[in-house]
Protein backbone atom coordinates (compact mmCIF):
# COMPACT_ATOMS: atom_id res chain seq x y z
CA UNK A 1 0.00 0.00 0.00
CA UNK A 2 1.27 3.46 -0.88
CA UNK A 3 2.27 5.82 1.88
CA UNK A 4 0.53 9.17 2.01
CA UNK A 5 2.94 11.94 2.95
CA UNK A 6 1.33 15.17 4.14
CA UNK A 7 3.57 18.23 3.68
CA UNK A 8 4.46 20.57 6.52
CA UNK A 9 1.46 22.29 8.11
CA UNK A 10 0.90 24.43 11.16
CA UNK A 11 -1.62 23.58 13.88
CA UNK A 12 -2.59 24.49 17.39
CA UNK A 13 -1.75 21.87 20.01
CA UNK A 14 -5.19 20.27 20.33
CA UNK A 15 -5.59 19.95 16.54
CA UNK A 16 -2.05 18.61 16.10
CA UNK A 17 -2.79 15.77 18.52
CA UNK A 18 -6.34 15.26 17.24
CA UNK A 19 -5.03 14.77 13.69
CA UNK A 20 -2.73 11.98 14.89
CA UNK A 21 -5.69 10.21 16.42
CA UNK A 22 -7.89 10.82 13.37
CA UNK A 23 -5.17 9.41 11.10
CA UNK A 24 -4.77 6.40 13.40
CA UNK A 25 -8.48 5.74 13.16
CA UNK A 26 -8.31 6.07 9.36
CA UNK A 27 -5.46 3.54 9.22
CA UNK A 28 -7.38 1.21 11.53
CA UNK A 29 -10.25 1.02 9.04
CA UNK A 30 -8.00 0.55 6.01
CA UNK A 31 -6.77 4.05 5.14
CA UNK A 32 -3.26 4.72 3.84
CA UNK A 33 -0.22 4.61 6.11
CA UNK A 34 0.64 8.22 6.69
CA UNK A 35 3.67 10.39 7.33
CA UNK A 36 3.03 13.99 8.28
CA UNK A 37 5.17 17.00 9.16
CA UNK A 38 3.92 19.92 11.23
CA UNK A 39 4.73 22.91 13.39
CA UNK A 40 2.88 24.28 16.39
CA UNK A 41 1.19 27.68 16.53
CA UNK A 42 1.02 28.99 19.16
CA UNK A 43 4.14 27.37 20.61
CA UNK A 44 3.05 24.64 23.01
CA UNK A 45 4.09 22.23 25.71
CA UNK A 46 3.06 18.61 25.31
CA UNK A 47 3.18 16.16 28.17
CA UNK A 48 3.28 12.37 28.04
CA UNK A 49 0.19 10.28 28.69
CA UNK A 50 1.32 9.40 32.22
CA UNK A 51 2.52 12.83 33.23
CA UNK A 52 0.82 15.37 35.42
CA UNK A 53 0.28 18.76 33.77
CA UNK A 54 0.56 20.52 37.11
CA UNK A 55 3.83 18.79 37.99
CA UNK A 56 5.48 19.26 34.61
CA UNK A 57 4.31 22.60 33.30
CA UNK A 58 4.53 26.11 34.70
CA UNK A 59 1.01 27.14 33.78
CA UNK A 60 1.45 30.77 34.81
CA UNK A 61 4.49 31.09 32.55
CA UNK A 62 2.52 29.48 29.71
CA UNK A 63 -0.23 32.06 30.13
CA UNK A 64 2.30 34.89 30.20
CA UNK A 65 4.02 33.75 27.03
CA UNK A 66 0.87 32.53 25.23
CA UNK A 67 2.12 28.95 25.22
CA UNK A 68 -0.52 26.25 24.72
CA UNK A 69 -0.59 22.92 26.59
CA UNK A 70 -1.74 19.46 25.60
CA UNK A 71 -1.44 15.92 26.88
CA UNK A 72 -0.39 13.35 24.28
CA UNK A 73 -1.79 9.88 23.78
CA UNK A 74 1.81 8.61 23.86
CA UNK A 75 3.97 8.12 26.94
CA UNK A 76 7.32 9.81 27.36
CA UNK A 77 8.30 13.20 28.63
CA UNK A 78 7.46 16.85 28.42
CA UNK A 79 8.33 18.68 25.22
CA UNK A 80 8.37 22.37 24.46
CA UNK A 81 7.31 22.80 20.83
CA UNK A 82 8.58 26.21 19.83
CA UNK A 83 6.90 27.45 16.65
CA UNK A 84 10.19 28.58 15.17
CA UNK A 85 12.42 26.03 16.86
CA UNK A 86 11.32 22.63 15.69
CA UNK A 87 9.77 20.40 13.09
CA UNK A 88 7.45 17.63 14.28
CA UNK A 89 6.61 14.45 12.39
CA UNK A 90 4.16 11.59 12.84
CA UNK A 91 4.24 8.12 11.32
CA UNK A 92 0.89 6.33 11.43
CA UNK A 93 0.75 2.83 9.95
CA UNK A 94 -0.45 -0.70 10.60
CA UNK A 95 1.53 -2.23 13.43
CA UNK A 96 2.33 -5.15 11.10
CA UNK A 97 4.64 -2.86 9.06
CA UNK A 98 7.03 -2.80 12.01
CA UNK A 99 8.81 -5.12 14.39
CA UNK A 100 6.88 -6.33 17.43
CA UNK A 101 9.93 -5.23 19.38
CA UNK A 102 9.10 -1.64 20.28
CA UNK A 103 12.70 -0.47 20.63
CA UNK A 104 13.51 -2.00 17.23
CA UNK A 105 10.66 -0.02 15.68
CA UNK A 106 11.90 3.18 17.34
CA UNK A 107 15.30 2.39 15.93
CA UNK A 108 13.87 1.97 12.43
CA UNK A 109 11.87 5.22 12.35
CA UNK A 110 14.55 7.17 14.22
CA UNK A 111 16.95 5.84 11.60
CA UNK A 112 15.11 7.96 9.02
CA UNK A 113 15.80 11.02 11.16
CA UNK A 114 19.43 10.00 11.60
CA UNK A 115 19.65 9.73 7.78
CA UNK A 116 18.17 13.21 7.42
CA UNK A 117 20.74 14.57 9.87
CA UNK A 118 23.45 12.78 7.94
CA UNK A 119 22.33 14.59 4.74
CA UNK A 120 22.81 17.83 6.67
CA UNK A 121 26.29 16.79 7.73
CA UNK A 122 25.22 16.06 11.30
CA UNK A 123 26.45 12.82 12.78
CA UNK A 124 23.69 11.55 15.07
CA UNK A 125 22.58 8.25 16.52
CA UNK A 126 19.53 6.63 18.03
CA UNK A 127 19.86 6.39 21.79
CA UNK A 128 17.34 3.99 23.30
CA UNK A 129 14.75 4.31 24.55
CA UNK A 130 13.47 7.14 22.40
CA UNK A 131 16.09 9.82 21.76
CA UNK A 132 18.42 10.85 18.99
CA UNK A 133 21.68 12.40 20.09
CA UNK A 134 24.56 14.18 18.44
CA UNK A 135 27.83 14.77 20.27
CA UNK A 136 26.16 13.44 23.41
CA UNK A 137 23.31 15.94 23.28
CA UNK A 138 19.67 15.28 22.53
CA UNK A 139 18.50 16.71 19.22
CA UNK A 140 15.29 14.72 18.76
CA UNK A 141 12.75 13.11 21.09
CA UNK A 142 10.21 10.54 20.00
CA UNK A 143 7.22 8.68 21.41
CA UNK A 144 5.20 5.74 20.23
CA UNK A 145 1.87 4.11 20.92
CA UNK A 146 0.19 1.07 19.43
CA UNK A 147 -3.58 0.84 19.63
CA UNK A 148 -6.06 -1.10 17.54
CA UNK A 149 -3.16 -2.68 15.61
CA UNK A 150 -2.03 0.78 14.49
CA UNK A 151 1.37 2.23 15.32
CA UNK A 152 1.71 5.94 15.89
CA UNK A 153 5.12 7.42 16.41
CA UNK A 154 5.58 11.14 16.64
CA UNK A 155 8.62 13.13 17.49
CA UNK A 156 10.34 16.43 17.35
CA UNK A 157 13.45 17.57 15.53
CA UNK A 158 14.99 20.52 17.28
CA UNK A 159 15.95 23.17 14.78
CA UNK A 160 16.58 26.12 17.05
CA UNK A 161 16.70 26.34 20.79
CA UNK A 162 15.55 29.00 23.16
CA UNK A 163 16.62 27.25 26.34
CA UNK A 164 15.54 30.11 28.52
CA UNK A 165 12.01 30.04 27.13
CA UNK A 166 11.93 26.23 27.15
CA UNK A 167 12.81 25.96 30.81
CA UNK A 168 10.64 28.89 31.76
CA UNK A 169 7.55 26.89 30.80
CA UNK A 170 8.75 23.50 32.08
CA UNK A 171 9.26 22.40 35.64
CA UNK A 172 12.54 20.53 35.39
CA UNK A 173 13.03 18.10 38.25
CA UNK A 174 16.30 18.07 40.12
CA UNK A 175 16.45 14.27 40.11
CA UNK A 176 16.41 14.08 36.38
CA UNK A 177 19.16 16.59 35.96
CA UNK A 178 21.40 15.13 38.63
CA UNK A 179 20.93 11.63 37.25
CA UNK A 180 22.41 12.73 33.98
CA UNK A 181 25.22 14.28 36.04
CA UNK A 182 24.97 17.48 34.14
CA UNK A 183 24.23 20.59 36.05
CA UNK A 184 23.67 22.85 33.11
CA UNK A 185 20.57 21.99 31.15
CA UNK A 186 22.00 23.56 28.03
CA UNK A 187 24.57 20.80 28.00
CA UNK A 188 21.89 18.15 27.55
CA UNK A 189 20.11 19.46 24.50
CA UNK A 190 21.21 20.84 21.17
CA UNK A 191 19.60 21.74 17.84
CA UNK A 192 20.31 21.75 14.12
CA UNK A 193 21.33 25.41 14.12
CA UNK A 194 23.99 24.83 16.73
CA UNK A 195 25.65 21.96 14.87
CA UNK A 196 25.10 22.86 11.23
CA UNK A 197 24.47 25.74 8.82
CA UNK A 198 21.30 24.15 7.45
CA UNK A 199 18.22 26.33 7.22
CA UNK A 200 14.89 25.12 8.56
CA UNK A 201 13.70 24.56 5.02
CA UNK A 202 16.78 22.48 4.22
CA UNK A 203 16.17 20.50 7.41
CA UNK A 204 12.59 19.84 6.35
CA UNK A 205 13.68 18.84 2.84
CA UNK A 206 16.23 16.42 4.31
CA UNK A 207 13.52 14.92 6.53
CA UNK A 208 11.16 14.58 3.57
CA UNK A 209 13.88 12.81 1.54
CA UNK A 210 14.85 10.49 4.35
CA UNK A 211 11.30 9.58 5.38
CA UNK A 212 10.21 8.82 1.80
CA UNK A 213 13.39 7.07 0.64
CA UNK A 214 12.67 3.60 -0.79
CA UNK A 215 8.94 4.03 -0.14
CA UNK A 216 6.10 3.90 -2.61
CA UNK A 217 4.42 7.17 -1.67
CA UNK A 218 2.32 10.09 -2.83
CA UNK A 219 2.08 13.64 -1.61
CA UNK A 220 -1.33 13.73 0.00
CA UNK A 221 -3.77 15.71 2.05
CA UNK A 222 -6.19 15.04 4.88
CA UNK A 223 -9.60 13.70 3.92
CA UNK A 224 -12.73 15.63 4.84
CA UNK A 225 -13.63 12.80 7.19
CA UNK A 226 -10.29 12.99 9.01
CA UNK A 227 -10.52 16.75 9.33
CA UNK A 228 -14.06 16.56 10.71
CA UNK A 229 -13.10 13.86 13.21
CA UNK A 230 -9.96 15.78 14.23
CA UNK A 231 -12.01 18.91 14.78
CA UNK A 232 -14.37 16.95 17.01
CA UNK A 233 -11.48 15.37 18.96
CA UNK A 234 -9.72 18.70 19.38
CA UNK A 235 -12.85 20.15 20.90
CA UNK A 236 -14.12 17.23 22.98
CA UNK A 237 -10.79 15.72 24.08
CA UNK A 238 -7.48 17.48 23.49
CA UNK A 239 -8.58 20.93 24.59
CA UNK A 240 -10.46 19.74 27.67
CA UNK A 241 -9.31 19.95 31.25
CA UNK A 242 -10.63 16.43 31.76
CA UNK A 243 -8.06 15.01 29.31
CA UNK A 244 -5.14 17.36 29.83
CA UNK A 245 -5.22 17.28 33.61
CA UNK A 246 -6.27 13.67 33.99
CA UNK A 247 -3.19 12.58 35.98
CA UNK B 1 -0.38 10.70 51.65
CA UNK B 2 3.18 9.66 50.79
CA UNK B 3 5.06 10.76 47.72
CA UNK B 4 8.25 9.52 46.11
CA UNK B 5 10.11 9.66 42.82
CA UNK B 6 12.50 7.26 41.23
CA UNK B 7 14.67 7.82 38.20
CA UNK B 8 15.25 4.32 36.85
CA UNK B 9 18.86 3.81 35.91
CA UNK B 10 19.01 3.79 32.11
CA UNK B 11 15.26 4.28 32.11
CA UNK B 12 12.53 6.72 32.97
CA UNK B 13 11.11 8.66 35.86
CA UNK B 14 8.33 7.27 38.06
CA UNK B 15 6.52 9.43 40.60
CA UNK B 16 3.94 8.05 42.95
CA UNK B 17 1.38 9.24 45.46
CA UNK B 18 0.27 6.58 47.90
CA UNK B 19 -2.39 6.58 50.59
CA UNK B 20 -2.36 3.88 53.25
CA UNK B 21 -4.79 2.76 55.92
CA UNK B 22 -3.70 0.25 58.54
CA UNK B 23 -0.71 -0.73 56.43
CA UNK B 24 -2.73 -1.37 53.27
CA UNK B 25 -2.86 0.69 50.11
CA UNK B 26 -6.14 2.54 49.66
CA UNK B 27 -5.03 4.64 46.72
CA UNK B 28 -2.01 4.90 44.48
CA UNK B 29 -1.26 6.96 41.42
CA UNK B 30 1.74 6.77 39.13
CA UNK B 31 2.96 9.57 36.91
CA UNK B 32 6.13 9.90 34.88
CA UNK B 33 7.74 9.70 31.47
CA UNK B 34 7.76 5.91 31.18
CA UNK B 35 5.96 4.02 28.42
CA UNK B 36 3.25 1.43 28.90
CA UNK B 37 1.49 -0.30 26.03
CA UNK B 38 -1.49 -0.22 26.24
CA UNK B 39 -1.51 3.08 28.12
CA UNK B 40 -4.95 2.69 29.69
CA UNK B 41 -3.66 -0.28 31.68
CA UNK B 42 -2.10 2.11 34.18
CA UNK B 43 -5.51 2.48 35.81
CA UNK B 44 -5.91 -1.29 36.05
CA UNK B 45 -2.45 -1.51 37.64
CA UNK B 46 -3.36 1.20 40.13
CA UNK B 47 -6.63 -0.45 41.12
CA UNK B 48 -4.97 -3.88 41.36
CA UNK B 49 -2.93 -2.49 44.25
CA UNK B 50 -5.97 -1.47 46.27
CA UNK B 51 -6.05 -3.29 49.60
CA UNK B 52 -2.55 -4.75 49.16
CA UNK B 53 -0.20 -4.72 52.10
CA UNK B 54 3.25 -3.22 51.74
CA UNK B 55 5.97 -5.54 50.52
CA UNK B 56 8.14 -4.86 47.51
CA UNK B 57 8.14 -8.38 46.09
CA UNK B 58 4.40 -8.91 46.53
CA UNK B 59 3.54 -5.53 44.99
CA UNK B 60 5.88 -6.20 42.06
CA UNK B 61 4.24 -9.59 41.58
CA UNK B 62 0.77 -8.02 41.53
CA UNK B 63 1.85 -5.49 38.89
CA UNK B 64 3.63 -8.16 36.86
CA UNK B 65 0.52 -10.30 36.93
CA UNK B 66 -1.58 -7.46 35.47
CA UNK B 67 1.05 -6.82 32.79
CA UNK B 68 1.18 -10.47 31.79
CA UNK B 69 -2.56 -10.92 31.87
CA UNK B 70 -2.96 -8.06 29.39
CA UNK B 71 0.10 -8.91 27.33
CA UNK B 72 1.33 -5.40 28.15
CA UNK B 73 4.77 -3.90 27.75
CA UNK B 74 6.33 -1.54 30.23
CA UNK B 75 9.29 0.38 28.80
CA UNK B 76 11.80 2.41 30.76
CA UNK B 77 10.76 0.92 34.10
CA UNK B 78 9.90 -2.49 35.56
CA UNK B 79 7.18 -3.80 37.86
CA UNK B 80 9.85 -3.89 40.56
CA UNK B 81 10.65 -0.20 40.02
CA UNK B 82 6.97 0.63 40.52
CA UNK B 83 6.91 -1.46 43.70
CA UNK B 84 10.11 0.17 44.95
CA UNK B 85 8.74 3.68 44.53
CA UNK B 86 5.57 2.71 46.44
CA UNK B 87 7.74 1.41 49.29
CA UNK B 88 9.71 4.63 49.30
CA UNK B 89 6.57 6.76 49.33
CA UNK B 90 5.20 4.74 52.23
CA UNK B 91 8.09 5.39 54.58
Amino acid sequence: MKWRVIPLKTHDAATAMALDEAASEAVRVGGPPTIRFYRWLPSAVSIGYFQSMENEVDLDACRRFGVDQVRRRTGGGTVYHDHDGEITYSVIAPESFFSKDIIASYNLICGWIVDAFSQLGISAEFQPINDIVTLGKKISGNAQTRRGKVLLQHGTILYDLDVKRMFSVLKVTEEKISDKMIADVEDRVTCVRRVSNATRDETYQALWEAFTKDKDFYKGEWTEKELAYAEELAETKYSTREWNFQR
Amino acid sequence: MGKASLKVSGGKMINTKVELRNGSIISVQFTGDFFLHPEELIEVIESSLFGKRLGEDDLAQTIDHVLQEHNAQLIGASAHDFARVIMEASQ
